[in-house]
């Protein structure tokens, strides 16, 4: 028997990765999918547009009647607000299909596309084709990720301008857990997420329908788990202390500044919000109730005119504090979520491609 | 050149091995035939030429040297899995656009020409095709791509007699069309002889008899004479089966050359089935090319 020796590549050969071939062999595998999404998509849009345009004129209202500017003590402004309120129903639905949809994507077309390959067999046909295993999943991995991450970018941001209102007007805040995770930016990271969870839950099962359950177990999960404590505890990192003064409407508790409104922390995002005693000490929750029952008390028995509570808390030696994110940090924090989730969709798609590589 | 070849190749699955210690170097040129029973190590070995299986031990190369499943391998070896899996929800005419797109030597108007000479039609999808005319397409999918090797995993075994003299047909032209080599593994012995000219069986993850059809037959006689001389007959010649039939005996031996059998006994030639069948009886049994076989061609050793 001769020497063997199995030689690699040899010097100076290359294999270009044949980029438009490939476009055509993911869309000829993945058409029926990638046709649902987009027709979803287009559903989705077609909503969103539709809830703009029914609030523009209530919203052209808004800012003509000078709402927006800082103070506006206009009586009229809290009946637009008011029925502002009341159309947020299409929206928050909507807000709850633009957190649905990278799942979807993820158990639809992430968690299919190997495992339908390793449960039909078709595996042991695309993987010995010229193009080879690795650059045939990479590149088709690669190619998807750039489709849905285009499509949910245009509804994301779609969604913003939707939510512009509703932001301006201090119905909705930018800020908050359901409208973080659907921006421009934070939608397609997500959805990078969930398609590359599928990829590798589908790449591990190498069965269709438990890479389709596990992946909506997995990605739904961390999608729930960002909604109710991840964001939350992200937007708490750094965030800046103040001392409040009555004049910023703000006295405790965790809610938003309508962005535009023309307070002191306009935009921002309250981290939380406590009051200390006169000995410069944080108060219980007990005690800053206690408190704030006897400024209400003293209010109401000044009467309407002489009420000013910024002077009775600095009168009995209590001060206010909130800790928040100012309006500029926004973009970094989306920038910092959006950066997260895709680090884990590119470590969770080269696992799979490694599992790939050594299968066999 | 040879198109596989392997050297102390081993392949374990969790506790079991699939096949062992298998060394082998099979010539360009020919059709090769590797048969062997179930679980033999077949699809193993064929996986490992074309890169779906990774050896456990061992090394192996195709069409000279390259490595097994490497891109230089991949572009010039074509292989047709078991059962020929194909996307069933595509149709025909897609499907070649999908192997367009996955090779860049894939000739299209080869294989359109193949189909329409079956009268396979490109609407319909790949699911509906019969299995005679799913395994034809997956057929003209890996010739179209104009390999220098043709790896098929038993393309035979869901074929009715037809349609797996039909499959046969075609691959005999298009290896006279192309002058590729063709390694194809089977579990019908009985159709080999007319296709193949070159055998490889595998047993129980070996490698147990390797070498040119025509060769290998020239080098075994079937004796028949009486039953109480078979045990002389034994010092004779390598023994590779013995049957008895009643007061005669029947003994297929490794004859070196065609010498006269000894008084009172027949000689007569032995079929490749009968061959291949007496060996597979017996796993213990091997010829396999000798050290020197590759430049010589002719000395085959018989071990027991």
């Amino acid at each position: 028997m001769t020497a063997l020796t199995a030689r690699a590549t040899p010097a100076g050969r290359r294999h270009p990765v044949p980029w438009r071939p490939m476009a055509r062999a993911t869309w000829l595998q993945q058409r029926a999918a990638l046709i649902t999404l987009l027709a979803v998509s287009a559903a989705l849009a077609l909503a969103i547009v539709a809830g703009q345009l029914a609030i523009r004129a209530l919203y052209a209202r808004y800012v003509a009647d000078g709402c927006v500017l800082p103070q506006s003590t206009d009586p009229n402004c809290g009946t637009v607000a008011n029925t502002f309120a009341a159309s947020t129903n299409a929206f928050t639905a909507l807000v709850i299909a633009l957190h649905v949809l990278p799942v979807l994507i993820g158990v639809f077309i992430g968690a299919p596309l190997i495992s339908r390959e390793l449960e039909s067999g078709t595996f042991r046909f695309t993987w010995t084709q010229e193009i080879g295993r690795t650059r045939y999943v990479l590149t088709t991995v690669a190619l998807l990720a750039v489709a849905v991450a285009a499509v949910t970018c245009v509804l994301g941001a779609l969604l913003g301008w939707y939510a512009h209102p509703f932001d301006v007007v201090g119905d909705e805040s930018r800020w908050q857990a359901g409208l973080f995770d659907t921006t421009a930016v934070t939608l397609p990271a997500w959805t990078l997420f969930a398609l590359a969870t599928g990829t590798l839950l589908g790449t591990l099962t190498g069965r269709i329908v438990t890479a389709m359950a596990t992946t909506a177990a997995t990605a739904g999960g961390f999608l729930v788990a960002a909604f109710w404590t991840l964001d939350r505890h992200l937007l708490s990192l750094g965030a800046l202390t103040a001392r409040a003064s009555a004049a910023d409407g703000v006295f405790a508790g965790p809610l938003n500044v309508p962005a535009g409104s023309g307070f002191g922390l306009a935009g921002s995002w309250l981290v939380r919000g406590w009051i200390t005693g006169p000995g410069g000490r944080e108060l219980s929750a007990a005690m800053a109730d206690r408190v704030q029952s006897r400024m209400y008390a003293a209010m109401t028995r000044a009467g309407k005119k002489a009420a000013d509570p910024a002077a009775w808390v600095s009168a009995h030696h209590y001060a206010q504090w909130v800790s928040y994110q100012p309006a500029g940090r926004f973009w970094y924090f989306q920038a910092i979520a959006a950066a997260a989730l895709v680090a884990l969709a590119v470590v969770f798609a080269l696992t799979a491609v490694w599992l790939i590589r050594r299968r066999g | 050149m040879n198109v596989i070849e392997t050297s102390g190749l081993g392949k374990r699955y969790r506790r079991t091995w699939g096949l062992r210690d298998c060394t082998l170097s099979i010539p360009a040129g020919h059709i090769v035939a590797l048969v062997g029973p179930n679980g033999a190590g077949k699809t193993t070995l064929l996986h490992c030429s074309v890169g779906l299986a990774t050896p456990t031990t061992g090394q192996v190369s195709v069409l000279g040297c390259l490595a097994a499943g490497s891109l230089d391998a991949l572009e010039r070896v074509a292989f047709v899995a078991q059962d020929a899996p194909l996307h069933s929800y595509l149709t025909v005419a897609a499907m070649l656009d999908l192997s367009r797109d996955l090779n860049r030597r894939f000739d299209r108007r080869h294989a359109e020409h193949r189909l329409r000479s079956l009268a396979i039609p490109l609407h319909p999808k790949v699911g509906k095709l019969s299995g005679g005319q799913h395994a034809q397409l997956a057929l003209a999918l890996a010739l179209a791509r104009h390999p220098d090797l043709l790896v098929l995993d038993e393309p035979l075994a869901r074929l009715d007699p037809l349609a797996r003299h039909d499959f046969l047909a075609h691959l005999m032209i298009a290896v006279a069309e192309d002058g590729l080599s063709v390694v194809f593994s089977s579990h019908v012995i009985s159709e080999l002889e007319r296709v193949a000219d070159y055998l490889v069986v595998l047993s129980a993850g070996r490698v147990q008899m390797a070498g040119a059809i025509d060769d290998l037959l020239a080098r075994h006689r079937l004796l028949t004479g009486p039953a109480e001389q078979a045990s002389r007959i034994g010092e004779l010649f390598p023994v590779v089966q013995a049957r008895p039939a009643g007061r005669s005996a029947e003994l297929l031996v490794r004859a070196a050359e065609p010498a006269g059998p000894p008084g009172g006994w027949q000689a007569s030639g032995v079929t490749l089935e009968e061959l291949v069948l007496a060996y597979l009886r017996d796993p213990s049994v091997s010829v396999l090319p000798g050290p020197s076989a590759l430049s010589a061609g002719t000395r085959h050793e018989v071990t027991r």
